[in-house]
């Protein structure tokens, strides 16, 4: 016991010296889009902004791929697309929604296949202790919209964080729905499940 | 002439049109076109700031000496935050002990808890979260509520009314978190689920591992008893700060869907009392290891905890118990608990989830010299029981426990709970 206790005591120190000596980390939480974007192509020669107008149809269909759970609701759809050597290499999608009270933004990153390349935090409002690790994000890459990718199966949860990790798996479908429907790399040469 | 003039403006126009270029009518349409497409522009980019906010989509700036990533937390999102959650018990016992003597135990209807989450936001690095209860409709208690700094990106300090870093429940305590009707006996017991005190601490992690440290009022083994340390909780009101305890916890996250790791507090728990003119000090230390997995339509957890009290003579002697009612000087309690959503291959939004769990609690696996164990202490709970979950954040259970002990005087019962947070 007395043992156990003087580690206690230790552990408490060790934290304090880690929270005081951690570096200051250049990325994450609190992304502008802007460094979201040159984290997410950085061999990129250029990005460029574009918006897709979808009308009553197309809405109709990005709402269908992406399921009844997830809500579709701007048909106003503004993207980023990545070119290299004068070819589109991907395109980055940033997805607003509520969490619990407070918004969270992510960006979503396509690759010409259909598939996530990367999903990022850009911004994150609620206590830090719903925010989704990065480990768990990666759950998403290669990712494509299939019946995979859901929080009841593909997508494991995070303990005390259900909301984020529904938020989340939410985001990604609405965002490769709205993905296939514009189709801003043309049609999925990989397969999209 | 003028025949022969039409024919040539006709001609002029002709060139002018498919060769020579637009007119002065098609260049201000083209010009009409461009201010439509920069309006256009403008539109969505106004649609984007206000869906994203400005601060993410506007350029960086440097604030206060900081860089741009460094800054971002000054680009202050401010608000109110409001959550909650609350739970309806029915208990129904059964007329018989294990023994068979009658029980006399009463069924309960009790709206056990309402709880509402409030948060404030001054700044991405200053918060302020609070959680203001009422338990069985009539008690109120102010959960906790702190103010958390944020030192690094993934590094804060926190003071104030903090609930213990201990276990599965203590922090994470919302019926849809859990799958039994019931919080476990272990995390009632020697973790004393909802377990809060004033105190001062760190908190932090990265995609790996998450971790908590306080320095805490420790609990008052004024409190303690044979049925664990559930009654020596301060609750941070008007708490004796005599004695202080800290408490520590390491989880590992790296595995999406995983969450398992180790907490503990030590401290003395006298709180200033003497006996015979000397100081008891009344040192107590609790651990625990703990899992949590939920993926793939599986919720799976496990806990393990434990407890040892040092001077249980002098606290018994101080307390006025004897006998079998001392203050166990080593507890031990653990329980496992597993469920599947059956409806996770389909489509349905809803869950169903069929549980089980099992439970093992002693709370005087040792006690003081010239004392005894109550057999009453030493205790099985078997559980089972479905889940159903319509939304994520509302739940209804149905459930029935089997108690044991090896004094056979167990008593089961059925539970429905509904609970909700949001």
């Amino acid at each position: 016991m007395d043992l156990l206790s003087r580690l206690a005591r230790l552990g408490l120190v060790a934290m304090a010296a880690v929270a005081l000596g951690s570096p200051q980390p250049a990325d994450g939480q609190g992304l502008t889009q802007d460094e979201a974007l040159r984290a997410a192509f950085p061999q990129a020669d250029s990005v460029v902004r574009r918006t897709a107008y979808l009308d009553d149809d197309q809405l109709a269909q990005a709402r269908s791929l992406a399921g009844s759970e997830v809500p579709v609701e701007s048909g106003v759809v503004t993207h980023y697309l990545a070119f290299q050597a004068g070819r589109a290499t991907g395109v980055a999608y940033f997805d607003a929604h509520r969490v619990r009270t407070f918004p969270e933004v992510l960006m979503v990153v396509v690759g010409p296949d259909a598939r996530i390349r990367r999903v990022e935090v850009v911004r994150f409002s609620e206590p830090p202790e719903y925010l989704a690790p990065g480990g768990w994000l990666g759950q998403f890459t290669d990712r494509g919209l299939d019946p995979e990718l859901s929080h009841k199966r593909g997508i494991a949860n995070i303990t005390g964080a259900t909301l984020t990790a529904r938020a989340a798996t939410a985001a990604a479908r609405r965002v490769l729905a709205l993905h296939r429907v514009i189709a801003p790399l043309g049609p999925a040469s990989g397969g999209e499940g | 002439m003028k025949i022969r003039v039409l024919p040539a403006a006709f001609g002029a126009a002709f060139f002018t049109l498919t060769i020579a270029g637009p007119t002065a009518a098609q260049q201000s349409d083209s010009a009409r076109v461009a201010e439509l497409e920069r309006r256009l522009e403008a539109v969505t980019r106004e649609i984007e700031r206000l869906s994203l906010g400005r601060d993410v989509v506007e350029a960086d700036t440097s604030v206060l000496g900081f860089g741009p990533a460094a800054s971002k937390v000054y680009r202050v999102n401010r608000g109110v935050s409001i959550g909650g959650y609350g739970e309806v018990l029915y208990e129904n016992y059964a007329e018989d002990r294990q023994n068979g003597d009658p029980s006399g135990v009463r069924d309960v209807a009790d709206a056990l808890r309402a709880i509402v989450y409030f948060g404030y936001k001054f700044s991405d690095r200053l918060l302020f979260n609070s959680e203001i209860e009422i338990e069985h409709a009539d008690e109120a208690y102010l959960e906790f509520a702190y103010v958390d700094y944020m030192l690094r990106q993934s590094t804060g300090i926190r003071a104030g009314l903090l609930l213990a870093p201990l276990g599965l429940v203590n922090e994470l305590h919302e019926p849809p978190v859990f799958l039994g009707t019931e919080r476990s006996v272990t995390e009632s017991r020697i973790i004393p689920t909802t377990w809060r005190e004033n105190g001062i601490g760190l908190f932090g992690g990265n995609d790996m591992f998450a971790w908590r440290g306080y320095l805490m009022t420790s609990l008052n083994s004024e409190g303690f008893g044979s049925s664990g340390l559930r009654g020596g909780r301060q609750k941070g009101s008007k708490a004796l700060a005599e004695s202080l305890g800290v408490a520590g916890r390491l989880d590992y996250l790296g595995t999406p869907g995983l969450l398992v790791g180790a907490s503990i507090f030590s401290g003395p728990t006298g709180q200033g009392r003497e006996l015979d003119g000397h100081t008891v000090a009344g040192g107590l230390l609790v651990w625990d290891l703990h899992l949590d997995y939920e993926a793939r339509g599986w919720d799976l957890r496990a806990l393990l905890a434990g407890a040892k009290v040092k001077d249980a003579a002098q606290l018994n002697e101080l307390n006025g118990l004897t006998g079998a009612k001392g203050i166990g000087e080593e507890m031990l309690g653990w329980y496992a608990e597993a469920g599947y959503d059956v409806l996770s291959h389909t489509d349905s939004p809803h869950r169903f989830v069929p549980f089980l769990s099992y439970e093992r609690v002693d709370t005087q696996r040792a006690v003081a010299e010239g004392f005894t164990a109550d057999p009453a202490t030493d205790l099985s709970v078997f559980g089972v029981g479905a889940a159903w979950k319509p939304a994520p954040q509302v739940v209804a259970k149905l459930g029935y426990q089997i108690h044991e002990n090896a004094a056979n005087t167990g008593v089961n019962q059925w539970n429905v709970q509904l609970g909700w947070i949001f």
